[in-house]
C-alpha cells in the first residue's frame, strides 16, 4: 500500500472504532487495569451528574478529574467516543511531527516513510494505549496533551509547549517531571546527539524566563479552575492532592494500591512521602546525564512515570513503549529487549485474569493480582533500565569487527572488546 | 588502555564522553544526596510522635511544698486575768500533739495569741461564757471549770481545729471530692400492692426543710444538683431473718445483710450520665411479708435503728410505719426524721466533721463555722495531695513510656494544674474558700491531664515494627548510594 | 418552728392535689390472617406540665427532677443532652407488610434505629450531644449505640418530622443513624423492662417472658419520648412481637391464649397504672369463640385490668376455632394489605460492582404519592448518573421528582458520612415502579475490616414514608404509613490479613531493585574491556 496513507487509513479505523457500538465496551469500562479513579470514564459522567443536579462534585470522595475537564465536558463538547478517537489521532499525528522534528526533516511533508507508518502504528494500534481510548479512560487526553508538549517542544514553539504542558499538569499533576526536559528542549534542539554527547549550550536565563511564563499560564489555568469549582479550593485536595494522599484504594496495575492497603496508619502520610519523593528524585539525575539529548531525558522521565505513578493503568506504560519508536538508533543497544517484551507479555494476560479471579469469581485472593503487579513493575522496571542503558550506550560506538582476508567467506572475529560498567 | 588499542577496537574512549566527565558524575550523585536530605525533616515530622516538653522540674518542686494554713485563736482577757500561763500551757501542749499526730494536724499552722496582741481579722477567738459551746463566727465559749484545765483547751481545740476522725479510718466513708454532686432521693418499696404502697410523698417540702439548708451552706464547696424518684418494684437479693417478739414476728436484717442490702443488679436508681458523683439516699418501704424490717445486733435482738449509711454510696431509712390504705400519701411530718436522718448522713458522706463531744451548739445548728472551716482545709489539703500525685505520676509515666505521646491539650491541663495549685498556696494565706476552689480546679484539671485519651496512643508499638518497616526500602536503597559516595570521597 | 410547720401544712391542704404524672399501659392483641398473632404493648408515662430543657441553658445548673412514675435514669439523660424528641428501636426480623398489615408502631427497621431532634446551642453543639446521648443510651440499654458514629449519622428531615411540638427557645436539628447488624436479646429487654414503675412484676409487663419473646417470628422493642405543648413529655415504652401458634403447637392449631404464647399470666394489676387493658382485635370470619366472653366494642374486646375496675382481672385470655382441625393457610395469590409492597435487593455477582435494584407495586386503584429515602454507608457508591426507572418496561423519569443527593463528604475525624437520596415517586395505580441504580464496593485499608471481614457489611433498609399533605398533593384514600425495606448484606473484597510485612518487603525489595540499577548506571564510569583470549 502506498506509505503516505497509512496515517489516514488508521485514523478511520480508529473512528470506525468509536462509532461501532462494540460489544464489550461496558466492560472494559469497568475495568481496573485500564481504569483509575483519576481517569474512569464513570467517574467523569457521575461529576458531571453531580455539577447538572447542584452537587458539589469534589465532596464526595468518588470524583478526582479536574475541574477543567468537567468545565470542557459540560460545555463545550460532551463526552461521547469521537472525541477519544480524535485525541487518539492528535497523538499519532503529534508523535509523527516529533519525529520529524528529530530526524530534522520538514514537518509538512506528504508522504510518509516505513519508519512513519511504524511509528504511528505503534501508537494507535497499541493495546496498552487501544483499549484505554476505548474504555473512555480520560488517560488518554493525558497521553495526547504530554505529546503535544513535546511536539511544540521539538518544534521550538515555546508558549504553546509551555500552555500545553500547564494544561496537562493540570489534569495529571505527576506531569511535572517533565517539566525540566521541556525547559531544556526548548533551548536546544530535538536532533538525536546520544551518540555525540555535548554539554548543554543552552542558555540558563532563557530558562528561567521560560519557567516564569510556564507559571503564568500554570496560575492563569488554576485559577480558572477555582472559578469552575465555585470559586473553592476542594477540587485540589480531591483532584492533586488523591496522588498524594491515595484516598481510594482501588487495585490497578501499580506498586502503590496493595501497599498502601496493608501499610499500618501510623507510617502511611510517611510512606507516601517516600513514595512521592522516589518520584521526583529521577528529575535532576537524568537531566543532567542526558543533557545532550533532552526529548531522551523526557522520555526515560516518561518510563518513570510508567513504572511508578500512584494509580498506573496500561495506558502509561504504554506511552513509554511507543516512544520507544522515536529512537531507532537505540534498538541496537538494547541488552534484553525479548525479556522486556515477554514481561509486559507477561503480565499483561496475567492482570485481568487475576482480577476476574479474586474479583469476580472470588476464587482467588488479592495476593493472586499483587503478584501480577509486582510483574508489571518488573516489566517496566526492565524496559527503563534498558532504555537508560542503551541511550548511554550508544555514545560509545561499535566495536569494529575485522575480517581477516579478502575471501569470499568472510571468518567471523570473535571481539575482543567488551564494554561495561564498574 | 593505551590509545592504539583503543582505536583498533572502534569503541570511543569513555572517559572522553561527556556524561562520563567527573563533574557530571558528582552532579548526579549530589541531586540524589541532596533531595534525600530534604527530604528528612518530612520523614522526622510525619513519623514523630508529638510530644511536648513537661514543665518537669516544676512538677518535682511542687511536690515537695505543701499547702499551710495559718490558724490564729485569740484567747480573750478573760482568760489571761485568771491563768496568765494558761496560753502556754495551751500552746505546749497543742504543739506535742501537734509532733505526736503528724497526720492530723498537717497543713495547719496554728499560732495562739493571748489579750495583748491584736486581733487579727478571721481568727478565732476563745472566750469565757456560761456554757461550753460554740457560738456564731468562730467563737468558742468556755466554762469556768473547763477554763482552768489546758488539757480540756487543748481537746477541745484540736478537735475542732484538726478532727482526728478526718484521718484515714474514717476516710473511707468519706466520698471523693467533686465540684458537683448528685444527691438522689429514692422511695423505694419492696413490693407494692394496692393494699400497701405509697403514692406520693411530700419530698419537695421536705427537702427544703432539712437538706436545702445544709446545702447552702455547703455551696462553698461544691454545687449540688438534687432529684428524686419513686420506685415501686426493688426486691431485696436475700431472705431476711424472722424473729419472734413474743407474738409478734418481725424480720431482721443482720450486720453481714446491710452490707448486701442494695441490690445493684435489679435495682437502676440512677444512671451514669456524667462523670459526677452521685449520692444515693433510699427511703425502704418493706413488703407485707417483710414488714417490720427491723436492724439486729450481733445477739440477734432488733434495735432500735432504722437507718444505715452505706461508705461513699449513700443512706437507707427503712420505714415501719403502718400505711393506711388504700393510696397512701407520705406527709411532711411522716418525713421528719426520715429526712432529718438523711441530712445528717449526707454531712457524714461529705466528710463535714462533727462537733466534739460536750459541746453544744449555739444559734445555728445546721453547720457551724468551725466545722466549715476544718472541712474546706481537709478538702482542700486531700485535693492538693491528690493534684501532687496524679502530676509527680504523669512525669515519671511520661518519662518511662517512650512511645508515649503527649500533646498540647495535655501539656496545657498540666501547666494549668501548676498554676493553680500555686494560686491555692498563696490564697491559703487568706482565705480557706478560694484555697479550696483553686485545689479543686488543679485536681479536675490534672485528673483530665491524666486520663486524657490521647495518651495512649502507641502505648504498644514495640521498636522491632520500626525497623521492621523501615529496613526493606531504606537499608537496600541506601547500599549504593553510600558505597557511590564512599568511592567518590576516595577517588 | 411549729408556726413554720403548721402554714407549710396549711398550705398544703389548700392547693389542689395536682396529678403531674399519668401512666397508662395497653396490650393490643390480633390475630392475623396467616395464623400468627401480633402483640403490641404500650406503656405511656406523661409527665404534665414540664418542658424539654433548654440547651442554651446547659452550662447553668438545672432545676431539680423529681419523678414518681417517670424513670428517673432516662429523665436524666434528656435532660443532661437536652433532647426535646428521642426515639430508639431495637427490633429483628422481617416485617411482612404484605400479609400483617401496617404494625402499630411504624418504626420497624431492623437492628437498632436511633433519632433524636436536640436544638442547636453554642455551650455544646448538637454533635456533641448526639454523641454523649448514643453512648449514655447505649449504657442504659446494653445495646453497641456508641458505634452510631459519623459514618453511620445523617439528618434526613423530611423522612422523619417533629411529631411533636417545636419548643420556641431553640432551632432544632435531627441526627439520625441506624445498626443493621445490632442483634437484640434478653440484655436489652432487662434494662427495657426496668423502666417500667412497676417493672416486669405487675400488670402488663408480667407476660414479658424473653424465651418466648424472643423466639417470636418478629420481635421489637422502642423508645419514643415526645414533647407535646398541651400535654407535657411523653415517654411511650412499646414492645411488639409477632407469634406464631401454629408452627409452636401440637396440632398445628392457631389457637392461642396468653398463657400459650407468653407461658405467663397476669396475677395482679399495676397499682400506679391510670388504666391497664388488653384489646383484642376480633377477626372477620365467625367461627371463632373468645374467652372470657365481653361485650364487643367496634370490632375489639377490651378487657380492663387495673385495679380500680370492678370486675375481676382475667387470668387467661384465649381464643380458638374449634371447628377447625388444623389453620389452613389461605392460597395465594392474596391482596396485601398494605397499599404499597416494596422489594429491594442488590444485583451481581462480582465484588466490585453491582446494581441496588427497588421495586414498588401499588395494589390500590389510585395513583400514590410516596417520599423514599436511601441511606447508604460510604463503602458503597452511587452512580447517580446510572439511576433508572421504569415501569413496565418503559423507562418513565417523570415518575421520580425532586430528586436531591448528597455524596459521602470526610468528616472531621477522617471517616465518611453516609450519601443519602430522597426522591418523590409517584406509583401509577396496579403497577410495578422499578428503580435500579449501579453500585460500586470500596476497598478498605487493612485496618478498617472488622474482625470477622469475610461476613460482608448490612446496608440499612431504604424508608417509604406519605408526603406530608400540602394544597398541591392529591390524599389518598388509602391511609398508610412509613414502610421499610429489609436489610441487605454487602460482601467487600478483602486484602488478606496476614499479609503486612510481606508487602512492604516484597514492594520495597523491586523498588529497590529498579532504583539501585538506575542509580547504579548513572553513576558508574564505563571501561572497556578487552577480553584475553
Amino acid at each position: 500500500m502506498d506509505e503516505g496513507t497509512v496515517l489516514p487509513v488508521l485514523v478511520c479505523f480508529r473512528l470506525l472504532l468509536a462509532v461501532l457500538p462494540l460489544p464489550g465496551q461496558h466492560i472494559l469500562k469497568h475495568d481496573h487495569q485500564i481504569n483509575s479513579p483519576l481517569t474512569s470514564y464513570l467517574r467523569l459522567k457521575e461529576g458531571l451528574w453531580m455539577l447538572d443536579n447542584n452537587v458539589d462534585p469534589y465532596m464526595g470522595g468518588s470524583f478526582h478529574h479536574s475541574p477543567l475537564l468537567l468545565s470542557v465536558f459540560s460545555t463545550i463538547l460532551p463526552p461521547i467516543p469521537i472525541i477519544w478517537a480524535v485525541s487518539d489521532a492528535v497523538g499519532a499525528w503529534a508523535l509523527l511531527r516529533i519525529w520529524r522534528a528529530r530526524q530534522g526533516l520538514s514537518l509538512h511533508r506528504a508522504t510518509t516513510s516505513t519508519a512513519e507508518s511504524l511509528i504511528v502504528s505503534a501508537y494507535i494500534l497499541n493495546p496498552y494505549l487501544l483499549f484505554p481510548s476505548l474504555a473512555l479512560s480520560t488517560s488518554t487526553f493525558e497521553n495526547s496533551f504530554t505529546l503535544l508538549t513535546l511536539m511544540f517542544a521539538s518544534e521550538g514553539k515555546p508558549s504553546s509547549a509551555l500552555l500545553a504542558i500547564a494544561f496537562t499538569i493540570n489534569l495529571s499533576p505527576y506531569s511535572i517531571l517533565l517539566l525540566l526536559p521541556i525547559l531544556m528542549l526548548l533551548v536546544t534542539s530535538p536532533a538525536s546527539q546520544l551518540a555525540s554527547p555535548r554539554p548543554f549550550h543552552g542558555s540558563i536565563n532563557r530558562i528561567a524566563s521560560l519557567f516564569g511564563e510556564f507559571m503564568l499560564y500554570w496560575l492563569v489555568l488554576v485559577g480558572a479552575a477555582c472559578i469552575i469549582a465555585d470559586g473553592s479550593w476542594s477540587w485540589m485536595k480531591a483532584s492533586w492532592g488523591a496522588s498524594l494522599t491515595l484516598p481510594d484504594l482501588t487495585p490497578n496495575p501499580g506498586l502503590w494500591w496493595y501497599f498502601f492497603t496493608e501499610m499500618f496508619d501510623h507510617f502511611r502520610p510517611f510512606f507516601l512521602m517516600v513514595f512521592s519523593v522516589h518520584l521526583v528524585i529521577y528529575i535532576l539525575p537524568v537531566c543532567i546525564k542526558f543533557q545532550h539529548d533532552p526529548l531522551y531525558a523526557a522520555f526515560l522521565l516518561i518510563g518513570v512515570l510508567g513504572t511508578f505513578k500512584a494509580y498506573l493503568t496500561l495506558a502509561d506504560p504504554g506511552l513509554f513503549l511507543s516512544m520507544i519508536s522515536l529512537f531507532p538508533e537505540v534498538h541496537g543497544y538494547l541488552r534484553h529487549p525479548i525479556v522486556t517484551t515477554l514481561l509486559h507479555l507477561h503480565a499483561a494476560l496475567l492482570l485481568p485474569l487475576q482480577h476476574i479471579l479474586w474479583v469476580s469469581e472470588g476464587r482467588g485472593n488479592a495476593n493472586f493480582y499483587y503478584a501480577a503487579s509486582l510483574v508489571m513493575g518488573m516489566a517496566g522496571g526492565a524496559g527503563l533500565v534498558d532504555a537508560c542503558w542503551a541511550g548511554m550506550r550508544i555514545a560509545l560506538g561499535d566495536v569494529k569487527v575485522e575480517s581477516e582476508g579478502k575471501g569470499q567467506v568472510a571468518r567471523w572475529e570473535v571481539a575482543r572488546w567488551e564494554v561495561a560498567q564498574e | 588502555m593505551n590509545s592504539a588499542a583503543f582505536a583498533s577496537s572502534g569503541l570511543k574512549d569513555p572517559r572522553k564522553i561527556n556524561f562520563e566527565r567527573n563533574w557530571v558524575r558528582r552532579a548526579v550523585l549530589a541531586s540524589y544526596w541532596v533531595v534525600i536530605v530534604l527530604a528528612f525533616p518530612f520523614w522526622w515530622h510525619l513519623t514523630s510522635i508529638e510530644r511536648l516538653a513537661l514543665p518537669t522540674s516544676q512538677v518535682r518542686t511542687q511536690v515537695q511544698n505543701n499547702i499551710v494554713f495559718p490558724i490564729t485563736v485569740h484567747f480573750d482577757g478573760s482568760f489571761t486575768h485568771q491563768n496568765p500561763s494558761i496560753v502556754s500551757q495551751v500552746h505546749t501542749l497543742l504543739r506535742d500533739s501537734a509532733t505526736s499526730e503528724h497526720e492530723r494536724w498537717k497543713g495547719i499552722d496554728l499560732r495562739l495569741r493571748g489579750a495583748d496582741d491584736e486581733e487579727a481579722f478571721d481568727s478565732y477567738t476563745v472566750v469565757l461564757g456560761e456554757r461550753t459551746s460554740i457560738a456564731h463566727s468562730r467563737q468558742l465559749r468556755v466554762s469556768e471549770t473547763d477554763a482552768q484545765s489546758a488539757k480540756r483547751l487543748s481537746c477541745l481545740l484540736s478537735d475542732l481545729i484538726a478532727n482526728s476522725e478526718s484521718s484515714i479510718s474514717h476516710s473511707q466513708r468519706i466520698v471523693q471530692y467533686s465540684d458537683h454532686y448528685r444527691l438522689a432521693f429514692t422511695l423505694l418499696h419492696e413490693n407494692a400492692t394496692p393494699r400497701r404502697f405509697v403514692e406520693t410523698w411530700d419530698v419537695q417540702n421536705a427537702l427544703a426543710e432539712f437538706v436545702l439548708p445544709l446545702l447552702s451552706k455547703l455551696s462553698v464547696l461544691h454545687n449540688f444538683t438534687v432529684e428524686s424518684q419513686v420506685q415501686y418494684h426493688a426486691p431485696l437479693a436475700f431472705e431476711p431473718k424472722r424473729i419472734f417478739l413474743g407474738e409478734t414476728e418481725v424480720s431482721g436484717l443482720t450486720q453481714e445483710d446491710l452490707t448486701v442490702f442494695i441490690n445493684s443488679a435489679e435495682w437502676t436508681l440512677s444512671s451514669s450520665v456524667s462523670n459526677d458523683p452521685v449520692l444515693h439516699f433510699v427511703l425502704f418501704v418493706p413488703s407485707e411479708t417483710h414488714a417490720p424490717l427491723k436492724i439486729i445486733d450481733g445477739e440477734g435482738r432488733p434495735t432500735s435503728q432504722n437507718s444505715f449509711l452505706l461508705p461513699q454510696w449513700g443512706g437507707i431509712f427503712i420505714l415501719n410505719d403502718e400505711l393506711d390504705s388504700p393510696s397512701s400519701h407520705l406527709s411532711q411530718d411522716k418525713l421528719e426524721p426520715v429526712f432529718r436522718n438523711f441530712a445528717i448522713q449526707l454531712a457524714a458522706l461529705l466528710g463535714v466533721p462533727p462537733v466534739p463531744l460536750g459541746l453544744s451548739v449555739g444559734e445555728r445548728p445546721i453547720l457551724s463555722d468551725w466545722q466549715l472551716d476544718a472541712l474546706l482545709r481537709r478538702r482542700a489539703l486531700q485535693n492538693v495531695q491528690g493534684t501532687q500525685d496524679t502530676l509527680y505520676s504523669i512525669v515519671k509515666l511520661v518519662d518511662q513510656i517512650d512511645n508515649m505521646p503527649v500533646g498540647q491539650v495535655v501539656r496545657d491541663d498540666i501547666l494549668d494544674a501548676l498554676a493553680s495549685l500555686h494560686e491555692a498556696y498563696r490564697a491559703a494565706a487568706t482565705s480557706p474558700a478560694i484555697a479550696l476552689r483553686w485545689s479543686s480546679k488543679a485536681l479536675s484539671v490534672a485528673s483530665r491531664a491524666f486520663f486524657n485519651p490521647g495518651m495512649l496512643a502507641l502505648l504498644y508499638f514495640p521498636a522491632e515494627h520500626k525497623y521492621a518497616v523501615y529496613t526493606p526500602l531504606f537499608a537496600s536503597i541506601s547500599v549504593p548510594l553510600v558505597v557511590a559516595l564512599i568511592r567518590e570521597f576516595m577517588a | 418552728m411549729l408556726r413554720a410547720s403548721v402554714w407549710i401544712s396549711l398550705a398544703y391542704l389548700l392547693t389542689p392535689s395536682l396529678s403531674l404524672e399519668n401512666y397508662k399501659e395497653d396490650l393490643r392483641v390480633q390475630p392475623l390472617r396467616d395464623g400468627r398473632v401480633s402483640t403490641a404493648f404500650s406503656f405511656v408515662t406523661v409527665l404534665d406540665g414540664v418542658v424539654p430543657r433548654n440547651p442554651t441553658a446547659l452550662e447553668q445548673p438545672d432545676e431539680s427532677q423529681h419523678y414518681a412514675l417517670f424513670p428517673l435514669t432516662l429523665g436524666q439523660i434528656l435532660r443532661e443532652y437536652a433532647i426535646t424528641e428521642l426515639h430508639l428501636t431495637l427490633n429483628a426480623g422481617k416485617w411482612n407488610y404484605d400479609d400483617w398489615g401496617h404494625p402499630l408502631e411504624a418504626s420497624v427497621r431492623t437492628g437498632a434505629e436511633l433519632w433524636a431532634w436536640m436544638g442547636a446551642s453554642e455551650v455544646t453543639t448538637v454533635d456533641e450531644r448526639w454523641s454523649g446521648l448514643r453512648n449514655a443510651l447505649s449504657g442504659l440499654f446494653c445495646a453497641s449505640l456508641g458505634s452510631l458514629d459519623s459514618r453511620r449519622t445523617t439528618s434526613p428531615v423530611v423522612a422523619f418530622p417533629l411529631s411533636g411540638s417545636t419548643p420556641p427557645f431553640a432551632q432544632h436539628e435531627l441526627r439520625h443513624a441506624s445498626l443493621p447488624s445490632e442483634n437484640v436479646c434478653t440484655e436489652n429487654l432487662t434494662p427495657f423492662l426496668k423502666l417500667l414503675p412497676c417493672k416486669s412484676r405487675a400488670g402488663l409487663a408480667a407476660l414479658l417472658n424473653p424465651q418466648k419473646v424472643f423466639d417470636a417470628d418478629w420481635h421489637g422493642m422502642g423508645v419514643h419520648v415526645i414533647w407535646k405543648e398541651g400535654t407535657g413529655v411523653e415517654l411511650k415504652l412499646t414492645l411488639q412481637a409477632v407469634f406464631n401458634p401454629a408452627r409452636s403447637s401440637a396440632g398445628k392449631r392457631r389457637d392461642w391464649s396468653l398463657q400459650s404464647l407468653f407461658d405467663r399470666s397476669i396475677e395482679r394489676s399495676c397499682p400506679v397504672a391510670s388504666s391497664s387493658s388488653v384489646s383484642v382485635v376480633l377477626p372477620e370470619e365467625v367461627n371463632y369463640q373468645i374467652t372470657p366472653q365481653i361485650a364487643h366494642v367496634e370490632g375489639s374486646a377490651i378487657y380492663d385490668l387495673s385495679s380500680s375496675s370492678n370486675s375481676t382481672i382475667p387470668s387467661n385470655i384465649a381464643m380458638h376455632w374449634p371447628s377447625e382441625h388444623s389453620f389452613q393457610y389461605p392460597m395465594p395469590p392474596l391482596q396485601p394489605l398494605t397499599p404499597l409492597s416494596v422489594k429491594r435487593t442488590l444485583h451481581g455477582t462480582t465484588q466490585t460492582r453491582g446494581v441496588l435494584s427497588v421495586s414498588i407495586t401499588n395494589n390500590s386503584p389510585q395513583e400514590i404519592s410516596a417520599g423514599y429515602l436511601e441511606i447508604i454507608p460510604a463503602l458503597l457508591t452511587l452512580w447517580m448518573h446510572t439511576l433508572e426507572v421504569e415501569t413496565n418496561s418503559e423507562i418513565r423519569s417523570d415518575l421520580l421528582s425532586d430528586l436531591k443527593y448528597q455524596p459521602p463528604s470526610r468528616q472531621p475525624n477522617g471517616h465518611l458520612s453516609p450519601s443519602m437520596v430522597q426522591a418523590v415517586l409517584t406509583i401509577p395505580p396496579k403497577s410495578t415502579l422499578k428503580i435500579s441504580v449501579e453500585v460500586n464496593k470500596a476497598f478498605l485499608k487493612y485496618t478498617e475490616h472488622p474482625p470477622d471481614a469475610m461476613r460482608g457489611w448490612e446496608l440499612p433498609g431504604a424508608v417509604f414514608f406519605p408526603l406530608p399533605q400540602s394544597a398541591n398533593n392529591i390524599s389518598s384514600s388509602y391511609d398508610w404509613e412509613m414502610i421499610y425495606t429489609p436489610t441487605l448484606l454487602v460482601d467487600l473484597p478483602t486484602p488478606d490479613f496476614s499479609m503486612p510485612y510481606n508487602v512492604i518487603i516484597l514492594s520495597c525489595t523491586l523498588m529497590t531493585l529498579i532504583f539501585g540499577s538506575f542509580f547504579n548506571l548513572l553513576t558508574r564510569k564505563w571501561v572497556v574491556v578487552e577480553i584475553k583470549e
